[in-house]
C-alpha cells in the first residue's frame, strides 16, 4: 500500500509540474498586439486566419487572440481593467460603447482607420460607435444588425394584404392590427405574431427588438437631452405603446415565451408573422424556401424605427500602439475572405461596399428591405453609460407588462430605477449636466 | 428467503431455482423500463447530434419530431473534431483531462487527509473547523468569482492550469463527506493501530485509505464531474487556448446571434464520454461492507 | 458482534498517545490552506465590498463607502424576498423528490440484479450532462403547447386535461423546475447513498433475518438506521444546494413568470453581472449567507437531537 502510495505522489507531483509548465509558456512579448474578441466558430476561425495574414504582411508583428465566448464578456473587461490588463483592440457590444467611452478604457478611431473605410460605413454603422457627448466615432465594424417582419408570401396573397415594398410604405399602426385580427381567425394560424419572447430577459432582444415600438410612437427609453426617463419612459405616449404590445399578449396573438422561437416555420406554421433579426431570415428560409417574405416593422406613429448595433471594434487607451491597432483594423474589415465569411453567413453589412456584394442584402435581395431600414429608420439604443441599467429594468418591466402586470406602474417603476442609477453616479457627468 | 450475501434490500432473491430465474428476469425488465424512462431525455440530444442541419434541428424541437432522425449522419462529430485551427477541440479534451486528473487526485489526497485529521485526529478546534467548512460551502461560486480573479491575475497564474486546479482540489463539500464515512469506522480499528504505535498519516494511509474505497470513489466520480462540468470560472481564468478546457471550447457554438445546434448537441455528447469512462472506472471501487470485512479481520 | 457503527464525531480522542499533532496539522493543513486562499479570502472580500457602491465594470468616478445602505436596500426590496421565499419553497419540494428518488434507485442498483455496472451507468448520465444541455432539452419536453410532456398529458387525459404552459405559468413554473432539477442532480444523492450502502456490515442483515425480519422491516430497521451519517450529509448538502439554485432559472425562466422562479442567486447574478453593482451582490451573497447557515444549524441541532 504505502509503495503505492509513493507513485501515487509522484504522480501527483509530475502532473502539477506538467500543468505548471504548460501555464509557464507564454508568448513571445516583442510587437503583440492583443485583440480581445467574442464571436460564432466562424467569426473565431475567420479572425484567427485574417491575423496570421496580417502577421505575414507585417513581419515582427504578433496577434494575440483573446477569445472569450460573451457570457461573461463584461466581467472580463471589469477584470482586465482592475487588473490593468485591457488588450490593445477589444470587441465590444455596441448598446454598451457610452459606458466604455465614459469609464475611459477606449479612445477615438477615426484617426487610426482607413478613409476608405470610413467613408464606406453605413449611417447606422457610424451611429452604433459615436459617443453622444463628442460625436467622435470610437468603434466600427463589418457588420451591424436589425429587426424586420417575415410573412409567408402566399398567406398575405391569399388574405389580399398589401405587401410593402419600401420602409416608406411600411404598413401602418392600423394596417397592421388589421392584419393581426385578420390573421386571429385564418384557419391554421394558431399565433398571428411571433415576438420572440423565448429569448427571455437574458439577451439584449426586449429592448432592442421592443424599443423600435416606443421609438414610432414618438417616446423613448429616456430623454435624450436631459438623461432622465421619468416623464419620458413612463410618459403617456410609452404607456400607448407597451399597452398596445400587451393587448396583443392578452389576445392570445403572440407565441408565448415557453412555445419556443421555432412557431413561424414549425410543422403546420403556427405563427404567422414573426418579429425577428436578421438572423432569422436563414432559419426561416431554409425551411420555407422563397415563400418567405421580408417587409420593414410597421410605422405606429409618423415614422418608422428599427433597431441597429451588433458587436463591434475599438481601440483601448491601453493600447500600445494604436496606429498599428488601427493597421489591423482597416486590413480587416477589407480582407476579402473575412468578407466572404461574414457573407456566407448573412451577415448584417454595416459597410455599403459589402452590402453592394452581398446578393441578400442588395438591391434586389430578399433581405434589401431589411437592409434600407438601416439608413433610413435605425435608431440605436440610448447611448449613455447607465445603458446596463436601463435596458434591465425595460426588460423586466416589459416581461412584466406582457405577463399582465400595469404599463403605468411597471414603467413608472423602470424609470424611477433608471434614474436611481444615474442619480447615484452623480448624473455621470458629463451626461445631463450639458 | 434463508441466506441472502449481500444486503439486497428490494430485489428479491428465493432460494429455489426457478422462481429466481423468472423473478430474476422481471427484476431486470422492470429496472431497464424504469431506466429507459429516466434517461429518455437524452435521447433528444442523441437524436439531435446525428442531424447535420442545424435549422431541421431548431424546427423539430418541441415535438415529438425532436426524438426521431431520418437520415442519421455522423457529420456533426466530425466537423467539430476538425475545426482546422480556431477552435482545437483536440487540444480543449487533452486540457480538460490534465485538469480532471491533476485535479482528482490532488483532491482525494488532500480532502480525505483533511477529514480524517477533523474525524480522528487530537487536534483541539476541529469541530469548529468542520462548521466553519461546511459553512463556506454556503457561498455561491458566483459570488466569488470576481474577487478570485483579481487574486488570481495578481499571483500571476491567468491564463493558466494551476489556477484551474487549485481553487477546486480542496473543498469543503467532499471534507465533510469523507469525514462523515470516517467517524462511522469502529473505533478498535483505530485503536487496534495505535497500539502498533502507528502515527496518524500511517493510520491514515495504511488502515483508514484501504477501507474507504467506495467513499474515495465517490469523491472521485463527484469531484470529477464537478471539475469537467465547470463553466464560469474557466471562462473568467482563460483568455487563449493554451488551458481553456471543453467545456469552454463548446461555448462557443452558442453565438451572439444563432446557437448552431448541430454542433452544439455532438460536441456535449463527446464532452460526455470520458467522463462516462470515467465514472464507469471508478464505480468498480463500490465494492460492498469494506468495514464490515475489516471489523471482522 | 455488536458494533456500534455510528460514534459520535470526534471519537478518537483517546486514539494515539505520542505526539502527533504536528503531523495531524500538516495533513489537515494543505486543504484548508487552499480553501482558505481561494474561498475564504474572496468571500471576506464581498464584506469589504458590501460596505461600497463598487462597479463591475470600475469607473471614473472612485467606488465609496456607503456604509449598510446595500443591506437596507435589499431588506425593503420586496423582490429579495419574494426570490428568497421562491428559495424556500424550491428546497422543500426538491429535497424529497431528489433524495428520494436517489435513495430508491441506490437501492435498486445495489443489489445482485444481472448487468448491475451497466444499470449504474445509465442511472447517472443524467448527472454528468451539463445543465445547459439539460435546460435545452427540457425546454423542448416542456414546449407549450405542442411538447411531449403536454402531448403525453393528453393522451393520458383522454384529450380532457388542455395543454399546460409549464414553465409560463406562475403556478407550474417552480414545480417543473423541481423535476427537471431533481432529474439532472439526483446522482449525486444516488452516488453518495451507493456508497453509505456498501458500508453496512452485511452481519446486521443476518441478525436480522435470525430474528425474522422481513425485507420491509429490514429496511426500516437496519438499513436506514445505518445510513444515518449518509442522511446528514445528504439533507444538508442537498439544502444548501438548492438555495444556491441559479443555472437553471438564469437559462430557462429569468425568475419569470412575474417573479414566480426568481431566487437569491439570480437575483443576486442580476445585481452584480447584469446590472453591475457589485456592492448590492456582494450584501446579497452575505444575507444568503447567514440565512442557509442558520438553516444549516438548525438541521443539525434536529438531527443531532434525535440520536
Amino acid at each position: 500500500m504505502s509503495r503505492m502510495g509513493n507513485r501515487l505522489l509522484r504522480l501527483t507531483a509530475l502532473t502539477t509540474a506538467l500543468g505548471a509548465g504548460l501555464a509557464g509558456l507564454t508568448a513571445a512579448e516583442a510587437a503583440t498586439l492583443k485583440l480581445m474578441f467574442q464571436g460564432d466558430p466562424y467569426e473565431v476561425k475567420v479572425i484567427t486566419e485574417t491575423a496570421k495574414k496580417f502577421e505575414a504582411a507585417n513581419p515582427g508583428t504578433t496577434i494575440e487572440l483573446i477569445n472569450t465566448p460573451h457570457d461573461a464578456y463584461n466581467e472580463k473587461v471589469g477584470a482586465a481593467v482592475s487588473a490593468n490588463s485591457l488588450p490593445d483592440i477589444m470587441q465590444l457590444d455596441a448598446p454598451f460603447l457610452a459606458n466604455y467611452v465614459w469609464s475611459g478604457f477606449i479612445q477615438p478611431i477615426g484617426p487610426f482607420i482607413d478613409k476608405a473605410v470610413l467613408d464606406d460605413m453605413t449611417a447606422s454603422n457610424v451611429a452604433q460607435g459615436t459617443y453622444p457627448v463628442d460625436k467622435q466615432l470610437y468603434a466600427l465594424g463589418l457588420t451591424d444588425s436589425t429587426v424586420a417582419l417575415y410573412a409567408s408570401r402566399k398567406q398575405l396573397t391569399d388574405l389580399g394584404v398589401r405587401i410593402p415594398t419600401s420602409v416608406e410604405d411600411a404598413w401602418t399602426k392600423d394596417e397592421f392590427e388589421a392584419l393581426l385580427t385578420k390573421l386571429s381567425t385564418t384557419p391554421g394560424v394558431k399565433w398571428p405574431l411571433d415576438l420572440f419572447r423565448s429569448y427571455g430577459t437574458k439577451t439584449e432582444w426586449i429592448t432592442y427588438a421592443y424599443e423600435p415600438v416606443l421609438e414610432s410612437f414618438g417616446c423613448d427609453l429616456i430623454d435624450r437631452t436631459t438623461w432622465k426617463a421619468e416623464g419620458t419612459l413612463d410618459g403617456d405616449t410609452c404607456v400607448e405603446a407597451a399597452k398596445l404590445m400587451q393587448s396583443w399578449v392578452q389576445k392570445g396573438w403572440v407565441v408565448p415565451q415557453s412555445a419556443g422561437g421555432n412557431q413561424f416555420y414549425a410543422e403546420g406554421r403556427p405563427a404567422a408573422l414573426a418579429w425577428g433579426g436578421h438572423w432569422f431570415y436563414a432559419e426561416a428560409h431554409s425551411q420555407l424556401g422563397d415563400d418567405v417574405v421580408v417587409v420593414p416593422l410597421p410605422k405606429f406613429g409618423e415614422k418608422g424605427a428599427s433597431p441597429n448595433g451588433t458587436w463591434i471594434y475599438a481601440i483601448t487607451k491601453n493600447a500600445s500602439d494604436p496606429a498599428l491597432a488601427g493597421k489591423f483594423l482597416s486590413f480587416m474589415l477589407q480582407d476579402p475572405d473575412y468578407r466572404a465569411a461574414y457573407r456566407e453567413h448573412a451577415g448584417f453589412p454595416g459597410l455599403k461596399s459589402f452590402a453592394a456584394d452581398s446578393p441578400l442584402y442588395a438591391q434586389g435581395g430578399a433581405m434589401a428591405l431589411a437592409f434600407e431600414q438601416a439608413s433610413k429608420s435605425a435608431v440605436p439604443r440610448p447611448p449613455h453609460p447607465a445603458y446596463p441599467t436601463i435596458t434591465l429594468a425595460f426588460q423586466k418591466a416589459m416581461n412584466n407588462i406582457f405577463d399582465g402586470a400595469d404599463a403605468k406602474d411597471e414603467l413608472s417603476k423602470a424609470a424611477k430605477e433608471i434614474d436611481a442609477d444615474i442619480e447615484d453616479n452623480d448624473g455621470y457627468p458629463p451626461f445631463g449636466g450639458n | 428467503m434463508t441466506s441472502i450475501s449481500h444486503p439486497a434490500t428490494l430485489a428479491p432473491a428465493p432460494s429455489r431455482p426457478v422462481p429466481r430465474d423468472w423473478s430474476r428476469v422481471i427484476a431486470v425488465v422492470a429496472v431497464s423500463i424504469l431506466a429507459l424512462v429516466v434517461i429518455s431525455p437524452l435521447f433528444l440530444l442523441a437524436v439531435a447530434s446525428l442531424k447535420p442541419d442545424r435549422f431541421q434541428i431548431l424546427a423539430d424541437m418541441g415535438s415529438f419530431r425532436a426524438f426521431w432522425v431520418s437520415d442519421p449522419s455522423l457529420q456533426n462529430f466530425r466537423d467539430v473534431w476538425t475545426f482546422s485551427g480556431a477552435l482545437p477541440f483536440g487540444r480543449y479534451l487533452v486540457n480538460s483531462l490534465i485538469i480532471l486528473f491533476v485535479t482528482v487526485l490532488g483532491g482525494v489526497f488532500l480532502n480525505s487527509m483533511a477529514a480524517f485529521v477533523l474525524a480522528w485526529g487530537r487536534l483541539p478546534g476541529r469541530a469548529v473547523i468542520l462548521t466553519a467548512l461546511i459553512a463556506l460551502y454556503i457561498v455561491p461560486q458566483e459570488s466569488i468569482v470576481l474577487p478570485l480573479l483579481t487574486i488570481v491575475n495578481r499571483v500571476g497564474l491567468s491564463d493558466s492550469f494551476t489556477a484551474q486546479i487549485l481553487p477546486f482540489m480542496a473543498s469543503p463539500l467532499y471534507i465533510f463527506l469523507i469525514y462523515q464515512f470516517f467517524i462511522q469506522v469502529p473505533r478498535d480499528i483505530y485503536d487496534a493501530a495505535t497500539v502498533d504505535g502507528a502515527g496518524p498519516f500511517r493510520i491514515y494511509w495504511s488502515v483508514f485509505l484501504p477501507i474507504s474505497l467506495p467513499v474515495l470513489a465517490t469523491v472521485a466520480i463527484l469531484l470529477g464531474i464537478e471539475t469537467w462540468n465547470q463553466y464560469l470560472w474557466p471562462l473568467m481564468v482563460t483568455q487563449t487556448d493554451r488551458a481553456r478546457p471543453i467545456s469552454v471550447g463548446i461555448a462557443s457554438f452558442f453565438g451572439h446571434d444563432s446557437v448552431y445546434w448541430n454542433s452544439a448537441m455532438a460536441a456535449s455528447v463527446m464532452m460526455m464520454i470520458p467522463v462516462l469512462i470515467f465514472y464507469l472506472a471508478f464505480q468498480r471501487w463500490f465494492v460492498s461492507s469494506f468495514i464490515s470485512s475489516a471489523v471482522k479481520g | 458482534m455488536s458494533i456500534d457503527a455510528v460514534p459520535a464525531p470526534g471519537a478518537g480522542r483517546r486514539g494515539a498517545l505520542f505526539g502527533g499533532r504536528m503531523q495531524e496539522a500538516a495533513m489537515l493543513l494543505p486543504a484548508l490552506a487552499l480553501i482558505a486562499v481561494f474561498l475564504l479570502l474572496p468571500f471576506l472580500s464581498s464584506f469589504r465590498i458590501a460596505l461600497t457602491n463598487e462597479r463591475l465594470i470600475p469607473r471614473p468616478v472612485p467606488p465609496r463607502f456607503v456604509g449598510l445602505d446595500n443591506f437596507q436596500n435589499i431588506l425593503s426590496d420586496h423582490e429579495f424576498w419574494v426570490a428568497l421565499w421562491n428559495v424556500a419553497r424550491f428546497t422543500l419540494m426538491v429535497l424529497p423528490v431528489q433524495c428520494g428518488f436517489a435513495l430508491a434507485v441506490a437501492l435498486i442498483l445495489n443489489t445482485k440484479l444481472p448487468f448491475r455496472n451497466v444499470f449504474r451507468g445509465l442511472f447517472f448520465l443524467p448527472a454528468i450532462t451539463s445543465m445547459v444541455v439539460v435546460c435545452v432539452i427540457w425546454a423542448t419536453l416542456f414546449q407549450y403547447p405542442t411538447g411531449p410532456f403536454n402531448q403525453i398529458l393528453s393522451v393520458l387525459s383522454f384529450g380532457m386535461a388542455g395543454p399546460v404552459d409549464w414553465l409560463g405559468d406562475p403556478r407550474f413554473a417552480m414545480p417543473a423546475l423541481v423535476l427537471l432539477s431533481a432529474w439532472q442532480a439526483y446522482g449525486f444523492q444516488m452516488i453518495v447513498y451507493l456508497a453509505g450502502l456498501q458500508g453496512i456490515p452485511e452481519s446486521l442483515y443476518e441478525a436480522a433475518e435470525l430474528d425474522g425480519a422481513n425485507r420491509w422491516q429490514r429496511f426500516w430497521h437496519v438499513t436506514m438506521p445505518s445510513l444515518r451519517q449518509t442522511h446528514i450529509f445528504v439533507l444538508i448538502i442537498t439544502t444548501i444546494q438548492a438555495f444556491k439554485l441559479f443555472t437553471q432559472v438564469n437559462i430557462l425562466t429569468q425568475g419569470g413568470p412575474r417573479g414566480t422562479t426568481d431566487t437569491v442567486v439570480h437575483y443576486m447574478f442580476t445585481a452584480g453581472f447584469v446590472n453591475q453593482r457589485l456592492g448590492l451582490a456582494s450584501t446579497v451573497a452575505i444575507i444568503l449567507f447567514f440565512i442557509v447557515l442558520i438553516v444549516s444549524l438548525v438541521q443539525r441541532f434536529v438531527v443531532r437531537d434525535r440520536k
